[in-house]
């Protein structure tokens, strides 16, 4: 599910099925040229991963509008407002909350949360389009589902 | 007497004539909402293109997963999106092309992806499950059986169409 009209409606009939909430966790910066251009291939990938996952799991995840934020590297500033994203969020009966991320250092930050963090590699330059990248993003998106569904078998 | 009954009374003809011009104006002005309330309806019609797919030679009775792009008009987007197909042969030898859209929730559902199911559709959203043929077996979340695509079959290439409620 996505926050959309027809899913959201399709949502509200159906909350007992649909207890999984992912949230698309995104950096960006106009600082320098260099890091504009990395961050919004970043901001990219994430979103197919996203996508591809809503796609094979749609009855059961839904996805969050993203939670945007300008990349630094004192990352614990955020925490504050993550952590009321969060409890927002939770406002509706979620069982389990994920974040994906292409951004490593959410890592130490999200431990006493209760959340689980997805970390995605990221290509540093290239094209989305060339389908050894396609490869490996179908490749990993499989990984990711599988993670998902193993916590909900726990 | 008999002369008099069929003469229209002038409070008559005007009664008739302006209950016949409000008409003609309320048919001109419903008629074209008429026509825009059911607008996608008659355009819906249009788009059922049949893409090539596979060889029919090469289907076989265990089913085979296969994607194929298709052009979608969804509302304000046009798109190329990926559709996908589980296509094998029935015992009666038909060919059959499911949609692996699950009919509770939307997930994708898998063949033969649980150890305990190796002959089902198997859902891992809910743990729905379907037989081969796609009917949804009873005590799992789905309600109805998986949709199929409709096919053409020209010079042995397999082409399908919309995915179909059955």
């Amino acid at each position: 599910m996505k926050y959309k009209t027809s899913d959201t409606s399709q949502y509200t009939q159906a909350k007992e099925y649909i207890d999984t909430a992912i949230i698309p966790l995104i950096p960006f910066s106009f600082v320098s040229d260099q890091e504009m251009t990395q961050l919004s291939l970043q901001k990219e990938m994430t979103q197919i991963y996203i996508d591809q996952i809503e796609k094979e799991l749609k009855g059961r995840v839904f996805v969050t509008p993203e939670y945007y934020y300008v990349k630094n590297d004192k990352i614990s500033d955020e925490k504050l407002r993550l952590e009321e994203y969060v409890n927002h969020i939770n406002k509706q009966p979620f069982k389990y909350i994920f974040l994906i991320t292409p951004d490593n250092k959410w890592r130490k930050i999200t431990k006493d949360m209760d959340v689980d963090l997805i970390w995605i590699p990221v290509i540093k330059e290239g094209n989305l389009n060339q389908s050894e990248t396609q490869q490996l993003i179908q490749s990993q998106v499989k990984e990711i589902q599988s993670l998902i569904m193993d916590s909900w078998n726990e | 007497m008999t002369d008099k009954k069929n003469q229209v009374s002038r409070r008559q003809f005007l009664n008739y004539t302006l209950t016949g011009v409000g008409g003609f104006m309320g048919a001109a002005m419903v008629a074209p909402m008429v026509g825009f309330a059911i607008d996608p309806l008659l355009k819906g019609q249009k788009d059922t293109e049949f893409i090539y797919v596979m060889d029919v030679s090469e289907i076989t009775n265990e089913p085979q997963r296969k994607t194929f792009k298709v052009d979608q008009v969804d509302g304000w987007y046009e798109s190329q999106v990926d559709r996908t197909a589980w296509i094998f042969k029935t015992e009666e030898g038909n060919i059959l092309a499911l949609s692996p859209v699950c009919t509770h929730l939307g997930c994708t559902v898998d063949w033969a992806s649980n150890e305990q199911y190796p002959n089902q559709f198997f859902c891992p959203c809910h743990n729905g499950r379907y037989t081969k043929t796609g009917v949804n077996i009873e005590g799992t979340p789905p309600t109805e059986p998986l949709h199929a695509y409709e096919y053409k079959v020209e010079d042995g290439k397999l082409l399908l169409g919309k995915a179909k409620k059955r």
